[in-house]
């Protein structure tokens, strides 16, 4: 409910500048490489857009579980859908979340795009993809994800946290 | 069915390190197969109040299933390419229907009158129906919008999948998947491209 809650609010909000969040416009050649780069333990994939409401829904849970483990080498990678002239709009939205990963808005052609996250997968929005710290995916939802959906599944390819790690406020 | 349904309507998890290979199934019905004979005969509400079934707009060259919806962007921008491909090839003896499987509670657009409306100012030709319990969506293992399901004229799906390679600008397609498809199709012959995907939105499933 509090994640419903907060995508309204994110929603409802003036448009406004979001420090610390610059979305690139890339192909799929530059998006794979920020996912594959060096130095993670687990990184998860995250394709959305700014009008689509589950997306919207499931954010909070993903950045929050995103800022609560990225001490333990996760790194979480924001994949839009919307047109390049939405920019500013996923900047806003992600930069209220407090997002300060990398984001992108996804160019070129769909089925190289969709193929290269999961053979699998049809195309429909929202879905996230889990790859391990080598790049090899180990886990696709199809559909909006929850922070236990998150935890079930990633906690266990990431490094051991250490005492008294802060928390996210949910 | 049941499983079916559950996969499709909540989250479906997809666990596996290695990544699929070429030609591995894309989910829905595998090509070759016919209309699900537990949906086929299933009467479903027209933009003109009447009811219809696919069994009724079997067409003799070919049948040809979109699942779409009004709000969906992705659909939207689609929207005048799908409705002139399904006008032309009706022409064509290709039988026609869209099929909107999506929950209006969640997006009201999504609504029958809002049908209606853009029917009417798209000029369709062709019967826009409600799926109103999704279920023919779920038989046919739809699970974005749009999707295409195109039978030849034996009854088979020859293709399945999105309407071309580019929805943002329609000036600078290059792979016009659908369209090949159905020219196949009406041709007697096998589309070269029988399977594609796009992004879209994901179907409201009706509960």
């Amino acid at each position: 409910m509090l994640s419903l809650l907060l995508a309204a609010t994110v929603l409802a909000a003036p448009a406004a500048p979001a420090p610390g969040v610059k979305v690139e416009i890339a192909e799929m050649p530059a998006i794979l490489a920020a996912v594959k780069a060096p130095g993670a333990a687990a990184v998860l994939v995250n394709v959305w857009a700014s009008w689509c409401e589950p997306c919207r829904e499931e954010m909070p849970d993903l950045i929050r579980f995103y800022r609560d483990h990225r001490a333990q080498g996760l790194r979480l990678v924001l994949i839009s859908a919307d047109d390049d002239d939405q920019r500013g709009e996923v900047e806003r939205i992600l930069g209220a979340l407090g997002f300060d990963g990398p984001a992108f808005i996804k160019h070129g052609n769909d089925m190289t795009f969709i193929d290269a996250l999961d053979p699998r997968w049809k195309g429909a929005l929202p879905a996230t993809f889990l790859f391990d710290g080598r790049g090899t995916r180990s886990r696709s939802w199809l559909g909006a994800v929850t922070y236990d959906d998150l935890r079930a599944r990633v906690s266990g390819l990431l490094r051991k946290p250490q005492k008294n790690q802060p928390r996210s406020p949910r | 069915m049941k499983l079916a349904s559950s996969i499709l309507v909540g989250i479906a998890i997809v666990s596996g390190a290695g990544a699929a290979g070429a030609g591995e199934s894309t989910g829905g019905i595998p090509l070759g197969s016919k209309v699900p004979a537990a949906v086929a005969k299933t009467k479903m509400k027209n933009v003109d109040g009447k009811m219809v079934s696919i069994a009724d707009v079997t067409g003799k060259a070919g049948t040809l299933v979109i699942f779409t919806c009004n709000h969906c962007p992705f659909a939207k921008d689609w929207e005048q390419r799908i409705v002139e491909l399904a006008n032309t090839y009706a022409g064509k003896g290709i039988g026609v229907v869209l099929v909107n499987a999506n929950d209006p509670t969640t997006h009201a657009e999504d609504g029958f009158d809002e049908m209606q409306a853009r029917a009417k100012s798209r000029g369709m030709k062709i019967p826009y129906v409600v799926d109103d319990t999704s279920g023919v969506a779920r038989a046919f293992g739809a699970s974005v919008t749009p999707e295409a399901f195109l039978f030849d004229k034996g009854g088979k799906l020859a293709y399945h999948g999105t309407i071309d390679d580019n929805r943002k600008e329609p000036d600078k397609v290059k792979a016009r998947y659908l369209k090949d498809a159905l020219d196949a199709v009406v041709g007697g012959k096998a589309p070269a491209v029988p399977e594609t995907k796009g992004l879209g939105c994901g179907i409201k499933f009706r509960g």
